[in-house]
């Protein structure tokens, strides 16, 4: 096989796997769906999170501002949201086929933009913050972002929205929102892996190693972190869109802004798959969501212990994920020369202690 | 980029594929003799005190029905079980165990999830494959005004939960000689669509008596603390205390509320019975207003499990630590019994002659009378208002049913 077929043959398979999926499975189309976007999670938190070693627990945010937005506009175009939402008025409100497609296109669209916007103001407060500072302060954002639209009546604060319903068969429903959730994150996929192996993935990875030395070296850091995130939040702005008309019914605290599940779970998620690779997030979010499927089948009432004991074996034993051990296990698979007759030349013995090399070193320069 | 990648990749969805096959052995919705019921409820999660006693509820159901000989349809004898899910208490899990029950699991039969957030993001998709749901445990009214033809409700709605507790504060402000319009209402309400739409019903019947409102608060998210609430009522010295927020939230309160030795003529709280706060906090309790769907006192009898004591006594002999039952699991009961009814009227399985049957439903039962209004709830059984008097649930209001007198102002021993 040559090297570019074999290049090319995971694109294809992961791109070939998502389409044939649901037509191998269709009854299982759902869940389907929510591993879309749970990779697309796993994908956007790497940005930052991996190739920046900025930790964020709160790009949450996004997912929840999108989807409110979406469902303020698909509502808003057509009624007064206020009344709509009214925690007990309750109108019974009837949306054509027509009125849903084009009030789910503007939402969409206008949720990815308006994600996009929020992140940029917020990044240029947040940025300023490093380390752990950096990720509680996230974490702050998106639990206050949950409890303001929670105290919010306009959009029915903690009685949430109800949203249209799709017009079509229940069937066509769950196909839809499949087409929709893995188009968006193929487009991510490709997107990032072409920013990666660019200018913006060494600057990244720069910022990750010594954001001083890199600023040092002239690059725009602020720059670089903010279109990360704005690009992070494009994608989670617009799968919160479609997440929330999937679920039908949004409410702040446990759809909008699941800050200890999805919120915690994109980043076990790239722990998980080996953070700051391409396909890293990819297998950690594909395992996490079968096991988590699997286990809240079977485990019923060990659920979320089974849950725990994955997350803690992963931090102890595969502490660059799956991708990572695989890659230092063998690194020549990866094009990272190792080697070994070059480095026995310039190491005789690769075995001993760095004490006593470093000794050994001394001594054989004086 | 290597053999690696694409044996991960391939191993990664291959596991995938067969993890979600092999998670769901395809159920028919009728097994040889058994009939198989679906149910994603609150396990684990902010509701999963309430939804244990859903699920006993409904466990019990389903044990009695199987006892005494199962469901008749078609001239064969039945048996029904129950397949349970748990929703994490949120609305996000419930969505897609509700896809899992209808597609993989081939579930046509739905009891409803414990919450009326949950039931909320649940009923949309039953409603989109035409699958009847019986739900015991969603009050909010804005469910039954959607217009779902697949929606039942055994239950009263939630904004005439603690609607009497107003009324009950006026007929005790005239009975002091002052008007009803002196009264000064705190209110703490989880931020949740079930507690604002008991909030909505409140400020309804506080507006109609021109009372005023001097707290009107949201409990924290966690409802793990509302002495910030409290604090403001030692100093504010309202007249009536309502706080709603499920078991966790009448806990919290009950417990703050002993803690912080809060003297208020008349509290009234959602969901006593279910958090069992006489046996976990004692006299500290005594006097407070509990509405309740059910009660073990009233004179309801229906075929299955008698009289509503002798649904209490059964209850209380099947599952340990219940000193009161709570009405989420009575009605989770009344809710198996409105399927059995409606299995053998419809005689079929076919799910339009079921809906068709449910929706014609009237019967007697140990938890009240049940008839569905066209929008799905039951408007055949009323609310009732208990107070705690020395460790017991007393009946005091509506005066129809009441078994004892209100006794106000409250009186705690020791304070």
């Amino acid at each position: 096989m040559n090297t570019r077929l074999r290049r090319t043959l995971p694109f294809a398979g992961l791109v070939f796997a998502g389409i044939a999926a649901p037509f191998l499975f269709p009854d299982y189309t759902f869940q389907f769906t929510v591993l879309w976007v749970m990779i697309l999670f796993a994908l956007t938190w790497d940005i930052l999170g991996g190739q920046m070693g900025y930790n964020s627990l709160g790009n949450i945010a996004f997912f929840g501002v999108g989807m409110y937005i979406c469902a303020v506009v698909q509502i808003g175009l057509y009624y007064d949201v206020a009344q709509y939402t009214a925690s007990y008025g309750a109108v019974k409100v009837e949306f054509t086929a027509d009125q849903y497609f084009t009030g789910l296109a503007v939402g969409l669209i206008a949720a990815g933009l308006g994600a996009m916007v929020f992140s940029v103001i917020l990044g240029w407060v947040v940025f300023g913050l490093r380390g752990p500072y950096f990720a509680i302060g996230t974490l702050g954002v998106a639990l206050s972002a949950g409890e303001l639209t929670g105290a919010w009546d306009y959009v029915g604060g903690g009685g949430g929205i109800a949203l249209p319903i799709y017009p079509g068969e229940p069937d066509d429903r769950s196909l839809f929102f499949y087409v929709l959730s893995f188009t968006l994150t193929i487009i991510l996929f490709f997107l990032l892996r072409w920013i990666y192996l660019g200018r913006f993935g060494l600057a990244a990875n720069a910022i990750r190693d010594d954001e001083e030395k890199a600023e040092g070296m002239g690059i725009h850091t602020m720059r670089y972190k903010t279109v990360g995130w704005a690009i992070a939040a494009f994608f989670l702005g617009i799968s919160g869109a479609l997440f929330g008309n999937m679920i039908g019914f949004i409410e702040p605290l446990e759809v909008a802004f699941p800050t200890v599940t999805f919120g915690l779970f994109m980043v076990v998620m790239c722990l998980l798959g080996g953070r700051g690779t391409l396909w890293g997030p990819v297998i950690g979010a594909t395992l996490f969501h079968t096991f988590k499927e699997v286990t809240w089948i079977y485990l019923l009432g060990w659920q979320w212990v089974a849950l725990g004991a994955l997350i803690v074996v992963s931090v102890v034993f595969f502490q660059q994920g799956i991708v990572g051990w695989v890659k230092e296990k063998w690194p020549e698979k990866f094009g990272i020369a190792v080697d070994d007759r070059a480095l026995a030349e310039t190491d005789p013995d690769l075995d001993e202690a760095p004490s006593q090399r470093l000794r050994r070193q001394t001594e054989a320069a004086q | 980029m290597s053999k690696h990648f694409k044996f991960l990749t391939a191993l990664a969805f291959g596991v995938a594929a067969a993890g979600l096959v092999a998670a769901g052995p395809a159920h028919a919705k009728v097994e040889g003799d058994t009939i198989i019921i679906g149910s994603a409820i609150s396990f684990t999660g902010k509701y999963s005190t309430n939804g244990i006693h859903a699920s006993n509820g409904y466990d019990l159901g389903v044990k009695r029905i199987n006892e005494m000989g199962g469901v008749k349809v078609g001239g064969k004898m039945y048996k029904l079980k129950i397949k349970y899910y748990d929703d994490e208490s949120t609305p996000l899990r419930t969505a897609q165990l509700a896809e899992r029950l209808i597609k993989q699991d081939g579930i046509k039969f739905i009891l409803g999830p414990y919450s009326s957030a949950t039931t909320k993001a649940m009923a949309p998709i039953t409603e989109k494959y035409k699958i009847p749901m019986v739900e015991a445990e969603g009050a909010s009214r804005s469910l039954f005004t959607q217009g779902y033809k697949y929606l039942f409700a055994v239950l009263s709605t939630s904004e005439q939960y603690l609607a009497s507790s107003i009324a009950l504060a006026a007929e005790m402000a005239k009975k002091a000689g002052k008007k009803p319009s002196d009264v000064r209402v705190a209110m703490a309400f989880e931020n949740d669509p079930f507690s604002l739409d008991v909030r909505a019903g409140v400020i309804d019947d506080i507006k109609k008596f021109g009372m005023k409102i001097v707290i009107d608060d949201k409990l924290p998210r966690d409802l793990a603390d509302m002495s910030a609430t409290l604090t403001k009522v030692k100093a504010l010295k309202p007249d009536l205390l309502v706080i709603s927020g499920h078991s966790k939230g009448a806990a919290t309160a009950a417990r703050q509320i002993k803690e912080l030795k809060i003297d208020v003529p008349m509290i009234a709280i959602t969901h006593c019975e279910a958090a069992k706060i006489v046996k976990k906090f004692g006299a500290a309790t005594n006097d407070f207003l509990c509405p309740t769907q059910w009660a073990e006192t009233l004179s309801y009898k229906g075929k299955y499990f008698g009289t509503a004591a002798e649904y209490d006594k059964l209850f209380k002999a099947t599952y340990d630590g219940y000193r009161n039952v709570p009405y989420q699991a009575a009605q989770a009961s009344a809710a198996v019994l409105v399927w059995k009814d409606a299995f053998e009227r419809a005689n079929s399985f076919d799910t339009e002659k079921l809906r068709q049957a449910l929706s014609e439903t009237n019967m007697k039962t140990f938890y009240g009378d049940i008839r569905f209004a066209p929008g799905g709830n039951n408007i055949a059984k009323p609310m009732v208002l208990r107070q705690i008097q020395d460790g017991k649930f007393n009946v005091v209001a509506p005066s129809k049913w009441a078994s004892h007198k209100v006794n106000w102002p409250r009186k705690v021993p020791g304070m």
